[in-house]
């Protein structure tokens, strides 16, 4: 085995043994931790997250990332409430609200790929963007959101179960997460986008097309993130124009958690995810021991804190 | 005479500094003359820039002593070396465009509490300064606004009001027009006249001749020699300055060992590449033409412009003039371009601009050319490998696997790596920018081969090499670039001796 291999492995074990310590502390400080149900929850949580990260975890190894990915999803969400109380049919409504959604994210690849704009002030711009569209929608519909007047069966999609127990939103979960540990091995696209992160210059010197790497990665992520905003109003059943605020962050926090370089060139998709459920229960832990919000913010902080501290040691010693 | 003033300023003694691995300056020993101005040239790797690193204090060094003014001489940081009066001025300009001159002038010199600015600084021993070199700068002039060599003066009028002795400039040249340099010439010599002593780098030999009082050389960290100016004008015969030149140019080659030239034997017919006249900002009317089966070699010292012709044919610069592919005229707009064209460059830079250090061997190779380990859209595991195990056979590469991170390979290695990327891009012309540079001698030898093998398979290839051995060695014939354009194209072999190339590049007239 090589360097390189033994280096992630000992991260992993790294992530592996803190996802581990919580789970042991939490089952003892709380009954109702270790349950079937409990984890349902804690997925369901976390199953945006995941969706969303698996692509946007992909596109921090090409060496950027999107802020935007909060305000697009409130976009399609509220851009399918919309639709749908215009008399859009619901099938139709989700297919143009996620269109939109790869618009969004098709015009920042345009931006950082070909315009060369910095991915921080480009996808800055489409967050403020496209949550500004959100409220607008919300207006035209004549109020603060979108709540009544939906059609009756707005809410079957988000709500539906396969086989009559398993949420829509977690088998999306798990064929995303599948379809991207794929993409990440076996196609063109995975191998470029490290390739990317790793040396752009020679990437471009390979005769890579860089920009159209790019623009497809940001549509992805604008694509998923159009999909989770789609399933997660018709679950609620009424559109939000303020929902998902802030998301991109901890995505973000579950990607870096999961062991990928903020510079590129690195990362997986299985590290992402531990990552993100380091995260989803810790904060499910401090639920049920009725911990207040802002104390669950703040071990967010400190546990990012603590990885990226450790994963520099380690890439230290390594 | 005050015995004092005929002192160097500066002596330096059995100077060295050891990186780990390399020892970059060896037993350096040469004086600097009170007001004088000393150019220092060598070629790529000889020392020069760890010399001025040690000098304004931004490296230590690991023996020998330095005395500046007879003192001994030992700065940590590059403000101690200042307060001595040693700066330097570097390619990199330290001006804030956004500034005015005159802002730009006091930066870091305000008198300040708390973070406010009182009051400007003194400003009058600077205006001074500023307008004794250069009439035409105001204060008020934006810096973004004004050319490089005004943005220049401006730098060295800051770096000579904190009383200077002695300033560095590293090839302050080199990026001015010909008109920009003969007023940084004049600019030059009113230092001198201020009574600056003033180290010039360039690796332009004419501007020795023009400017330089003394020269010093350096070769792979050692001082070659040091020389009055003058004086080797007066040996080689006068008027030509072109055997002065040569003078220098063996200097900093040394003598060149030459394995004998193997004619590879293909017969030149087939016409595969030919540029027209191609020019850029660095590049003046170049013409060659490439024949299939040949090894054609770039040869020239630094900054005579091989890898701009690289870059030019690899669709990273633009260019007028003329580049025809099997006799068919085409423009390369990018790289995208020349890859469809059929060339593939093999870039000079590794780390930079080859590799992809985090990823492994089987993961390098492919990525030029996917389609050949894809099945079904997919990448294929299999396919991969056998492509990665072929190459690491085939060019004798030293792993212990193909999963291994490319990172960590040795430099040799790792080009074999850059080299086994290009090739499976299957194009029928190769650029190879100094293929052997930084690996050893083995690897060198190993990858000789491979270009001979490569020109025997059919292809064009393309050596850009600075190091005359590998280019007589390997090229059958032999472009000379000097100063941006051609000087002339040399069948190898027979009589062709290392002197004549050495005289050619070094500017010196083409005789049949």
């Amino acid at each position: 085995m090589n360097a390189k291999s033994i280096q992630i492995d000992r991260q992993k074990i790294v992530l592996v043994s803190i996802f581990a310590m919580i789970m042991v502390a939490m089952s003892f400080l709380s009954p109702r931790f270790l349950q079937v149900n409990n984890f349902m929850n804690i997925f369901l949580q976390l199953a945006p997250l995941i969706i969303i990260a698996s692509a946007a975890n992909l596109l921090m190894i090409s060496g950027n990332f999107d802020l935007s990915i909060g305000s697009v999803l409130a976009f399609s969400a509220i851009m399918h409430a919309y639709l749908s109380k215009q008399g859009v049919p619901i099938e139709l409504s989700i297919v143009l609200s996620c269109l939109m959604a790869i618009v969004w994210g098709v015009s920042n690849g345009v931006m950082v790929g070909f315009l060369n704009v910095n991915p921080v002030i480009a996808t800055m711009g489409t967050m403020y963007a496209a949550r500004g569209f959100a409220y607008l929608i919300a207006r035209w519909d004549g109020g603060a959101n979108i709540s009544a007047g939906l059609p009756y069966d707005f809410n079957v999609f988000g709500r539906t179960n396969i086989f009559g127990f398993l949420p829509i939103i977690l088998v999306f979960m798990v064929a995303i997460v599948l379809i991207f540990i794929f993409i990440e091995n076996k196609t063109v696209l995975g191998r470029f986008s490290f390739a990317i992160g790793g040396n752009r210059t020679a990437a471009e010197l390979s005769g890579i097309r860089v920009p159209l790497v790019l623009v497809a990665l940001y549509a992805i992520v604008g694509l998923l993130a159009g999909l989770c905003g789609v399933i997660q109003v018709s679950r609620v059943g009424s559109g939000f124009p303020n929902i998902a605020e802030g998301m991109e962050f901890d995505v973000v926090v579950a990607i870096v958690l999961g062991g990928t370089s903020m510079l590129g060139g690195s990362g997986s998709t299985i590290g992402m995810i531990l990552g993100a459920s380091i995260v989803g229960v810790a904060a499910n832990g401090l639920n049920l021991l009725n911990v207040p919000y802002f104390y669950q913010t703040l071990s967010k902080g400190i546990l990012l804190l603590i990885s990226v501290f450790a994963d520099q040691a380690i890439r230290r010693r390594g | 005479m005050d015995p004092k003033n005929t002192d160097p300023l500066m002596s330096i003694k059995g100077l060295r500094k050891e990186f780990p691995g390399t020892l970059a300056i060896n037993n350096v020993s040469f004086d600097i003359r009170r007001n004088t101005i000393h150019c220092l040239i060598g070629e790529n790797g000889s020392g020069k820039s760890t010399m001025i690193k040690i000098l304004t204090g931004a490296m230590e060094r690991t023996g020998g002593e330095i005395f500046f003014e007879g003192m001994p001489f030992q700065p940590k940081t590059i403000k101690e070396a200042m307060a001595r009066g040693i700066t330097a001025l570097y390619q990199e300009l330290n001006v804030v465009d956004d500034l005015s001159v005159e802002e730009n002038l006091t930066l870091g010199r305000e008198n300040q509490r708390f973070g406010m600015i009182l009051k400007h600084a003194d400003l009058s021993s600077l205006i001074a300064n500023l307008k004794s070199l250069d009439e035409s700068i105001k204060l008020t002039d934006r810096v973004g606004d004004l050319s490089v060599a005004q943005r220049q003066v401006v730098e060295i009028a800051k770096a000579i009001s904190t009383d200077c002795k002695m300033l560095i400039m590293d090839e302050p040249t080199a990026s001015l027009s010909e008109e920009e340099t003969k007023r940084m010439f004049k600019v030059i010599r009113k230092l001198k006249s201020k009574g600056i002593t003033i180290i010039y780098i360039s690796h332009k030999l004419s501007e020795v001749f023009e400017i330089g009082d003394d020269v010093s050389v350096l070769r792979d960290g050692e001082m070659i020699g040091s020389r009055v100016v003058a004086e080797i004008r007066n040996e080689t015969s006068c008027n030509s300055e072109s055997e002065a030149c040569l003078e220098l140019v063996k200097m900093m080659l040394g003598k060149v060992v030459l394995e004998e030239y193997v004619s590879s034997g293909n017969e030149r017919t087939e016409k595969i590449l030919e540029a027209r006249n191609i020019g850029t900002k660095k590049l003046r009317d170049v013409s060659f033409e490439l024949y299939k089966g040949e090894i054609l070699g770039f040869y020239g010292l630094v900054g005579a412009g091989k890898t701009e012709v690289a870059q030019v044919l690899y669709g990273m610069d633009p260019y007028t003039g003329e580049i025809l592919f099997k006799d068919k005229p085409m423009k390369i707009k990018n790289v995208a371009w020349a890859l469809r064209a059929g060339i593939t460059l093999i870039p000079e830079e590794r780390r930079i601009a080859g590799i992809f250090g985090q990823l492994s061997i089987r993961a390098n190779v492919p990525i030029m050319r996917m389609r050949k380990v894809m099945k079904n859209g997919v990448i294929n595991r299999n396919k991969e490998n056998q492509l990665a195990d072929g190459f690491i056979k085939n060019m004798s590469l030293a792993t212990t696997s193909r999963e291994k991170v490319v990172g960590f390979l040795s430099g040799g290695n790792q080009q074999k790596v850059v080299i086994a990327k290009c090739l499976n891009r299957e194009s029928d012309i190769l650029l190879m920018d100094e293929p052997t540079r930084g690996i050893d001698v083995g690897a060198k030898q190993e990858i000789h081969d491979i270009i001979r093998e490569l020109a025997n398979k059919g292809k064009g290839v393309i050596v850009f090499s600075s190091e005359l051995p590998e280019i007589m060695q390997l090229c059958d014939r032999i472009v000379l670039m000097y100063e941006g354009s051609v000087r002339t194209v040399l069948k190898n072999g027979g009589n062709l001796d290392s002197d004549r190339v050495m005289a050619l590049v070094a500017g010196g007239e083409v005789t049949a």
